[in-house]
Protein backbone atom coordinates (compact mmCIF):
# COMPACT_ATOMS: atom_id res chain seq x y z
CA UNK A 1 0.00 0.00 0.00
CA UNK A 2 1.19 3.38 -0.92
CA UNK A 3 0.86 6.72 1.04
CA UNK A 4 -0.93 9.35 -1.16
CA UNK A 5 1.74 12.38 -2.47
CA UNK A 6 0.69 15.58 -2.17
CA UNK A 7 -0.87 15.93 -5.59
CA UNK A 8 -3.26 13.67 -5.36
CA UNK A 9 -4.20 14.51 -2.12
CA UNK A 10 -4.94 18.06 -3.16
CA UNK A 11 -6.90 16.85 -6.04
CA UNK A 12 -9.19 14.71 -3.18
CA UNK A 13 -9.33 17.78 -1.11
CA UNK A 14 -10.87 19.93 -3.83
CA UNK A 15 -13.06 17.26 -5.53
CA UNK A 16 -14.31 16.20 -2.16
CA UNK A 17 -14.46 19.87 -0.77
CA UNK A 18 -16.29 21.67 -3.63
CA UNK A 19 -18.91 18.98 -4.21
CA UNK A 20 -19.67 18.88 -0.26
CA UNK A 21 -19.64 22.76 0.27
CA UNK A 22 -21.82 22.66 -3.16
CA UNK A 23 -24.32 19.91 -1.22
CA UNK A 24 -24.00 21.84 2.30
CA UNK A 25 -24.85 25.63 0.44
CA UNK A 26 -26.75 25.41 -2.62
CA UNK A 27 -30.16 23.88 -1.08
CA UNK A 28 -30.46 26.42 1.28
CA UNK A 29 -30.02 29.33 -0.38
CA UNK A 30 -31.52 27.92 -3.79
CA UNK A 31 -34.98 27.08 -1.87
CA UNK A 32 -35.52 29.97 0.17
CA UNK A 33 -37.79 28.27 1.96
CA UNK A 34 -39.34 26.48 -0.39
CA UNK A 35 -39.65 22.77 -0.30
CA UNK A 36 -37.69 20.45 -3.26
CA UNK A 37 -39.34 18.74 -5.54
CA UNK A 38 -40.78 15.33 -4.28
CA UNK A 39 -38.76 12.83 -6.34
CA UNK A 40 -35.71 14.38 -5.37
CA UNK A 41 -36.61 14.91 -2.25
CA UNK A 42 -37.71 11.20 -2.12
CA UNK A 43 -34.57 9.66 -4.10
CA UNK A 44 -32.00 11.91 -1.43
CA UNK A 45 -33.73 10.34 1.40
CA UNK A 46 -33.16 6.72 -0.03
CA UNK A 47 -28.83 7.76 -0.28
CA UNK A 48 -28.32 7.88 3.48
CA UNK A 49 -30.05 4.24 4.29
CA UNK A 50 -28.12 3.24 0.84
CA UNK A 51 -25.27 4.65 1.20
CA UNK A 52 -24.63 3.26 4.65
CA UNK A 53 -25.68 0.24 4.51
CA UNK A 54 -23.16 -0.03 1.28
CA UNK A 55 -20.36 1.09 3.31
CA UNK A 56 -20.63 -1.35 6.54
CA UNK A 57 -21.30 -4.34 3.33
CA UNK A 58 -17.82 -3.08 2.19
CA UNK A 59 -16.16 -2.80 5.26
CA UNK A 60 -17.64 -5.90 6.77
CA UNK A 61 -18.33 -8.80 4.25
CA UNK A 62 -15.74 -10.13 1.17
CA UNK A 63 -16.35 -13.54 -1.31
CA UNK A 64 -14.57 -16.14 0.49
CA UNK A 65 -14.11 -14.86 3.67
CA UNK A 66 -14.92 -17.71 5.79
CA UNK A 67 -12.43 -20.14 3.48
CA UNK A 68 -9.65 -20.14 6.21
CA UNK A 69 -12.65 -21.50 8.79
CA UNK A 70 -15.05 -19.88 10.79
CA UNK A 71 -13.72 -18.18 13.61
CA UNK A 72 -11.15 -14.97 12.70
CA UNK A 73 -13.19 -14.27 10.11
CA UNK A 74 -16.31 -13.62 11.91
CA UNK A 75 -15.21 -12.05 14.35
CA UNK A 76 -15.70 -7.97 12.92
CA UNK A 77 -19.25 -9.72 12.42
CA UNK A 78 -19.89 -10.10 16.32
CA UNK A 79 -18.42 -6.79 16.61
CA UNK A 80 -20.88 -5.27 14.56
CA UNK A 81 -23.60 -7.14 16.01
CA UNK A 82 -22.46 -5.23 19.36
CA UNK A 83 -22.24 -2.09 17.97
CA UNK A 84 -25.93 -2.40 16.34
CA UNK A 85 -27.18 -2.97 19.80
CA UNK A 86 -25.38 -0.18 20.87
CA UNK A 87 -26.73 2.18 18.31
CA UNK A 88 -30.06 1.03 18.60
CA UNK A 89 -30.32 1.76 22.51
CA UNK A 90 -28.02 4.69 22.90
CA UNK A 91 -28.21 6.39 18.99
CA UNK A 92 -25.04 7.63 19.79
CA UNK A 93 -21.72 8.24 17.78
CA UNK A 94 -19.44 8.26 20.54
CA UNK A 95 -20.22 5.37 22.12
CA UNK A 96 -20.72 3.24 19.41
CA UNK A 97 -17.24 4.58 18.11
CA UNK A 98 -15.91 3.57 21.72
CA UNK A 99 -17.77 -0.08 21.92
CA UNK A 100 -17.22 -1.27 18.71
CA UNK A 101 -13.19 -0.59 18.77
CA UNK A 102 -13.15 -1.92 22.26
CA UNK A 103 -15.49 -5.08 21.02
CA UNK A 104 -13.31 -5.43 17.75
CA UNK A 105 -9.96 -5.29 19.76
CA UNK A 106 -11.07 -7.74 22.59
CA UNK A 107 -12.67 -10.20 19.81
CA UNK A 108 -9.44 -10.10 17.22
CA UNK A 109 -6.76 -10.51 20.80
CA UNK A 110 -8.74 -13.57 21.91
CA UNK B 1 -17.52 17.82 21.43
CA UNK B 2 -16.52 14.15 23.07
CA UNK B 3 -17.58 12.17 20.21
CA UNK B 4 -15.87 14.37 17.73
CA UNK B 5 -12.24 13.14 19.50
CA UNK B 6 -13.79 10.00 20.05
CA UNK B 7 -13.60 9.60 16.06
CA UNK B 8 -11.61 12.11 15.26
CA UNK B 9 -8.42 10.62 16.99
CA UNK B 10 -8.91 7.13 15.48
CA UNK B 11 -9.32 9.25 11.77
CA UNK B 12 -6.32 10.98 11.89
CA UNK B 13 -4.66 7.75 12.84
CA UNK B 14 -6.01 6.16 9.69
CA UNK B 15 -5.03 9.59 7.55
CA UNK B 16 -1.39 9.22 9.11
CA UNK B 17 -0.99 5.61 7.23
CA UNK B 18 -1.50 6.82 4.09
CA UNK B 19 0.92 9.40 4.64
CA UNK B 20 -1.26 12.38 5.01
CA UNK B 21 1.01 14.61 7.62
CA UNK B 22 -0.64 17.32 10.04
CA UNK B 23 -1.34 20.14 7.59
CA UNK B 24 -3.29 18.10 5.39
CA UNK B 25 -4.91 16.14 8.01
CA UNK B 26 -5.98 19.85 8.82
CA UNK B 27 -6.36 21.07 6.07
CA UNK B 28 -9.48 18.14 5.21
CA UNK B 29 -11.11 18.85 8.45
CA UNK B 30 -11.16 22.70 8.14
CA UNK B 31 -11.91 22.76 4.19
CA UNK B 32 -14.24 18.97 3.05
CA UNK B 33 -15.27 18.51 7.14
CA UNK B 34 -16.96 15.17 6.75
CA UNK B 35 -16.36 12.15 9.39
CA UNK B 36 -17.50 9.80 6.83
CA UNK B 37 -15.61 10.93 3.70
CA UNK B 38 -12.21 11.42 5.58
CA UNK B 39 -12.47 8.00 6.63
CA UNK B 40 -13.39 6.83 3.19
CA UNK B 41 -10.53 8.67 1.14
CA UNK B 42 -7.74 6.65 3.55
CA UNK B 43 -9.68 3.11 3.93
CA UNK B 44 -10.83 2.75 -0.59
CA UNK B 45 -6.83 4.28 -1.05
CA UNK B 46 -5.55 0.96 1.16
CA UNK B 47 -7.63 -0.78 -0.33
CA UNK B 48 -6.46 0.41 -4.02
CA UNK B 49 -9.51 2.07 -5.49
CA UNK B 50 -8.37 4.70 -8.01
CA UNK B 51 -8.45 8.54 -7.03
CA UNK B 52 -11.48 8.55 -9.84
CA UNK B 53 -13.77 5.96 -7.63
CA UNK B 54 -12.93 7.65 -4.12
CA UNK B 55 -14.14 11.38 -5.58
CA UNK B 56 -16.99 9.67 -6.92
CA UNK B 57 -17.79 7.82 -3.78
CA UNK B 58 -16.93 10.00 -1.20
CA UNK B 59 -19.32 12.78 -3.60
CA UNK B 60 -22.42 10.51 -3.46
CA UNK B 61 -22.11 10.05 -0.35
CA UNK B 62 -21.61 14.00 0.42
CA UNK B 63 -25.52 14.33 -0.89
CA UNK B 64 -26.64 13.42 1.88
CA UNK B 65 -25.92 16.94 3.47
CA UNK B 66 -28.81 18.76 0.74
CA UNK B 67 -31.46 17.39 2.84
CA UNK B 68 -29.98 18.72 5.78
CA UNK B 69 -29.71 22.14 3.83
CA UNK B 70 -32.85 22.19 2.48
CA UNK B 71 -34.10 21.70 6.30
CA UNK B 72 -32.43 24.63 7.27
CA UNK B 73 -33.56 26.96 4.78
CA UNK B 74 -36.93 27.82 6.48
CA UNK B 75 -34.54 29.15 9.43
CA UNK B 76 -32.27 31.32 7.39
CA UNK B 77 -34.91 33.13 5.98
CA UNK B 78 -33.96 36.62 7.00
CA UNK B 79 -30.49 35.97 8.06
CA UNK B 80 -27.40 38.16 6.59
CA UNK B 81 -26.49 36.20 3.73
CA UNK B 82 -22.81 35.89 5.23
CA UNK B 83 -24.14 34.35 8.31
CA UNK B 84 -26.30 32.02 6.47
CA UNK B 85 -23.29 30.85 4.22
CA UNK B 86 -21.00 30.11 7.37
CA UNK B 87 -24.00 28.00 9.05
CA UNK B 88 -24.74 26.15 5.82
CA UNK B 89 -20.66 25.39 5.19
CA UNK B 90 -20.49 23.85 8.49
CA UNK B 91 -23.58 21.71 9.16
CA UNK B 92 -22.80 18.10 9.72
CA UNK B 93 -24.37 14.61 10.38
CA UNK B 94 -24.60 15.08 14.54
CA UNK B 95 -24.41 18.59 14.58
CA UNK B 96 -27.60 18.82 12.29
CA UNK B 97 -29.56 16.97 15.12
CA UNK B 98 -28.27 19.42 17.54
CA UNK B 99 -29.22 22.13 15.70
CA UNK B 100 -32.81 20.56 14.23
CA UNK B 101 -33.78 20.24 18.42
CA UNK B 102 -32.61 23.58 19.76
CA UNK B 103 -34.72 25.52 16.31
CA UNK B 104 -37.77 23.53 17.17
CA UNK B 105 -37.92 24.09 20.93
CA UNK B 106 -37.58 27.66 20.05
CA UNK B 107 -35.62 30.60 20.87
CA UNK B 108 -32.60 29.01 18.82
CA UNK B 109 -30.84 31.51 16.76
CA UNK B 110 -29.22 30.91 13.43
CA UNK B 111 -25.49 32.75 15.05
CA UNK B 112 -25.71 30.40 18.06
CA UNK B 113 -26.52 27.21 15.80
CA UNK B 114 -23.10 28.90 13.52
CA UNK B 115 -21.17 28.94 17.18
CA UNK B 116 -22.12 25.26 17.77
CA UNK B 117 -20.98 23.73 14.25
CA UNK B 118 -17.52 26.29 14.89
CA UNK B 119 -16.72 24.65 17.94
CA UNK B 120 -17.65 21.32 16.51
CA UNK B 121 -15.36 21.71 13.46
CA UNK B 122 -12.79 22.95 16.00
CA UNK B 123 -12.51 20.03 17.99
CA UNK B 124 -12.76 17.53 14.99
CA UNK B 125 -9.51 19.52 12.93
CA UNK B 126 -7.23 19.07 16.57
CA UNK B 127 -8.55 15.83 17.48
CA UNK B 128 -7.68 14.71 13.97
CA UNK B 129 -4.30 16.47 14.12
CA UNK B 130 -3.77 14.87 16.92
CA UNK B 131 -4.73 11.34 15.30
CA UNK B 132 -2.20 11.91 13.17
CA UNK B 133 0.71 12.51 16.03
CA UNK B 134 -0.33 9.94 17.33
CA UNK B 135 -0.41 7.26 14.56
CA UNK B 136 3.30 8.58 13.80
CA UNK B 137 4.68 8.13 17.10
CA UNK B 138 2.78 4.75 17.95
CA UNK B 139 1.89 1.64 15.74
CA UNK B 140 -2.15 1.48 16.24
CA UNK B 141 -3.04 -1.56 14.53
CA UNK B 142 -5.17 0.06 11.20
CA UNK B 143 -7.45 -2.68 11.35
CA UNK B 144 -8.76 -1.49 14.67
CA UNK B 145 -8.68 1.95 14.33
CA UNK B 146 -10.68 1.87 10.85
CA UNK B 147 -13.18 -0.14 12.64
CA UNK B 148 -13.99 3.05 14.32
CA UNK B 149 -15.23 3.90 11.34
CA UNK B 150 -17.29 1.17 10.37
CA UNK B 151 -18.79 1.32 13.86
CA UNK B 152 -20.04 5.29 12.87
CA UNK B 153 -21.12 3.62 9.85
CA UNK B 154 -23.39 1.19 11.54
CA UNK B 155 -24.76 3.66 13.77
CA UNK B 156 -25.35 5.90 11.28
CA UNK B 157 -27.57 3.24 9.47
CA UNK B 158 -29.28 1.93 12.62
CA UNK B 159 -30.91 5.18 13.16
CA UNK B 160 -32.65 5.09 9.92
CA UNK B 161 -36.11 5.31 9.66
CA UNK B 162 -37.35 1.76 9.58
CA UNK B 163 -39.61 1.86 7.03
CA UNK B 164 -40.22 -0.89 4.60
CA UNK B 165 -38.52 1.35 1.42
CA UNK B 166 -35.40 2.15 3.57
CA UNK B 167 -35.03 -1.63 4.23
CA UNK B 168 -35.21 -2.20 0.55
CA UNK B 169 -32.45 0.67 -0.10
CA UNK B 170 -30.16 -1.09 2.35
CA UNK B 171 -30.32 -4.72 1.76
CA UNK B 172 -29.88 -3.98 -2.09
CA UNK B 173 -27.37 -1.79 -1.44
CA UNK B 174 -25.68 -4.88 0.96
CA UNK B 175 -26.38 -7.46 -2.37
CA UNK B 176 -24.91 -4.89 -4.67
CA UNK B 177 -21.56 -4.31 -2.62
CA UNK B 178 -21.05 -8.22 -2.43
CA UNK B 179 -21.97 -8.96 -6.07
CA UNK B 180 -19.35 -6.40 -7.39
CA UNK B 181 -16.99 -7.38 -4.92
CA UNK B 182 -17.56 -11.16 -5.91
CA UNK B 183 -17.33 -10.16 -9.72
CA UNK B 184 -13.95 -8.54 -8.60
CA UNK B 185 -14.80 -5.32 -8.74
CA UNK B 186 -13.80 -4.43 -4.97
CA UNK B 187 -13.04 -0.29 -6.14
CA UNK B 188 -16.92 1.05 -7.65
CA UNK B 189 -17.88 -1.78 -4.99
CA UNK B 190 -19.81 1.54 -2.57
CA UNK B 191 -20.27 3.39 -5.03
CA UNK B 192 -22.68 0.61 -7.48
CA UNK B 193 -23.98 -0.64 -4.25
CA UNK B 194 -25.66 2.42 -2.76
CA UNK B 195 -26.77 3.67 -6.82
CA UNK B 196 -28.54 0.10 -6.66
CA UNK B 197 -29.56 0.43 -3.74
CA UNK B 198 -31.56 4.12 -4.12
CA UNK B 199 -32.54 3.02 -7.67
CA UNK B 200 -34.61 0.01 -5.95
CA UNK B 201 -36.21 1.79 -3.00
CA UNK B 202 -37.34 4.48 -5.42
CA UNK B 203 -38.74 1.65 -7.71
CA UNK B 204 -40.56 -0.09 -4.45
CA UNK B 205 -42.01 3.40 -3.61
CA UNK B 206 -43.34 4.11 -6.82
CA UNK B 207 -44.80 0.18 -6.75
CA UNK B 208 -46.42 0.47 -3.55
CA UNK B 209 -47.98 3.80 -4.54
CA UNK B 210 -49.84 2.40 -7.95
CA UNK B 211 -50.91 -0.99 -6.12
Amino acid sequence: MGSMAWGDFLVALVCCGATMLLCRVVPLFALKGRNLPEGVERALGFIPPAAFAALVANDLLSPGMFDAGLWPAAAPLVAAGVVALVAWRTKSLLWCAVSGVAAYALLTLL
Amino acid sequence: MLGYVAIGVPCGILSASIGLDALQAFLLSALFYSGAGQFMIPNMWIAGAPLASIIASVSLVNTRQMLYSAAFAPACRGVRKRLAFLFAATVTDESYGVNVAKFSEGGWSVGRATAVNLLSQSSWALSNVAGVLVGNAVGVPLAIASFAMTSIFICLLVTQKPSAANLVAAVTAVLGVVACKAAGLSGPAILVGALAGVAAALAFSWAGRRG
